[in-house]
């Protein structure tokens, strides 16, 4: 046996996380607190900044097509 | 000239624009300015799109770069504490979840970019590991071992590791398991 491998879980040395398999009741809660958390801030108002900013791009729009 | 399917796909897409800023950002403000420029990007290359593919995947994909050439840095500077918008945010109504939404947002924005972003993608977002593994640059593989990884360093840090901690012992359980360091945070 040589020295252990660098540990090195954060890095990108990819495709050897294969083997890390958690019990499938743990995935699970992991997967529903994910949506829990995503579909909290999916269902939040859209702020009007941003839809003022969308309208004054099709004003822009429309401006430029009438040129 | 931008296309009817193109504005209202758009407005339509603003929602989930918005979750996956905030879950990259951690922080509400950041995350609208983040969104502010994808809009303004998606915008002005709306031609570059191509009809039939998807359009999150491509908005996600602008929103990304958007972050990471724009606003990591500077997020960097801002952010002050962990987890700093999972207390911002008002947890809303009850959900089926077996863990508690702000404890989850805690870990979730302990963990690393990488990590956060791909569970996001893959796990809540709706896209598909092809979808996500473009949207990252990076082989499907590379996306497959870094959900792997990310779920097992999240279930670390929420301190289910093992079955046991997720069942009504839960509380008891996470007490026994505490480091004097985690109580002195309490």
């Amino acid at each position: 046996m040589g020295a252990l491998p660098e540990q090195n879980e954060d890095r990108e040395s990819d495709d050897d996380g294969q083997d890390i398999v958690l019990d499938s009741r743990i995935q699970d809660a992991i997967g529903k607190s994910l949506k829990a958390h995503y579909d909290d801030l999916i269902s939040a108002p859209i702020p009007d900044r941003l839809l003022v900013l969308l309208a004054e791009l099709e004003a822009k729009e429309r401006r430029d097509d009438q040129q | 000239m931008i296309s009817n399917d193109f504005r209202e796909g758009l407005i339509a897409e603003l929602s989930n624009l918005r979750a996956f800023a905030v879950s990259l950002c951690g922080s509400v403000q950041q995350a609208d300015d983040l969104v502010q420029d994808t809009m303004l990007k998606a915008w002005g290359n709306a031609d570059k799109f191509q009809p039939g593919t998807s359009l999150r995947a491509w908005l996600f994909t602008i929103l990304r770069n958007t972050y990471y050439s724009l606003y990591r840095k500077r997020g960097r500077e801002v952010q002050d504490s962990d987890g700093t918008y999972a207390q911002r945010l008002a947890v809303s109504g009850e959900q089926e979840s077996a863990l508690d939404l702000a404890d989850f947002r805690v870990a979730l924005a302990k963990l690393s970019e990488e990590h956060r972003e791909v569970l996001i993608l893959v796990g809540a977002s709706g896209l598909s590991y092809e979808e996500a593994a473009e949207i990252c640059g990076v082989a499907v593989g590379t996306i497959k071992s870094r959900v792997n990884r990310a779920r097992a360093r999240l279930a670390d840090l929420l301190g289910i590791s093992s079955v046991n901690d997720i069942g009504p012992d839960r509380n008891s359980t996470a007490v026994i398991r505490s480091s004097p360091a985690d109580l002195a945070r309490t």
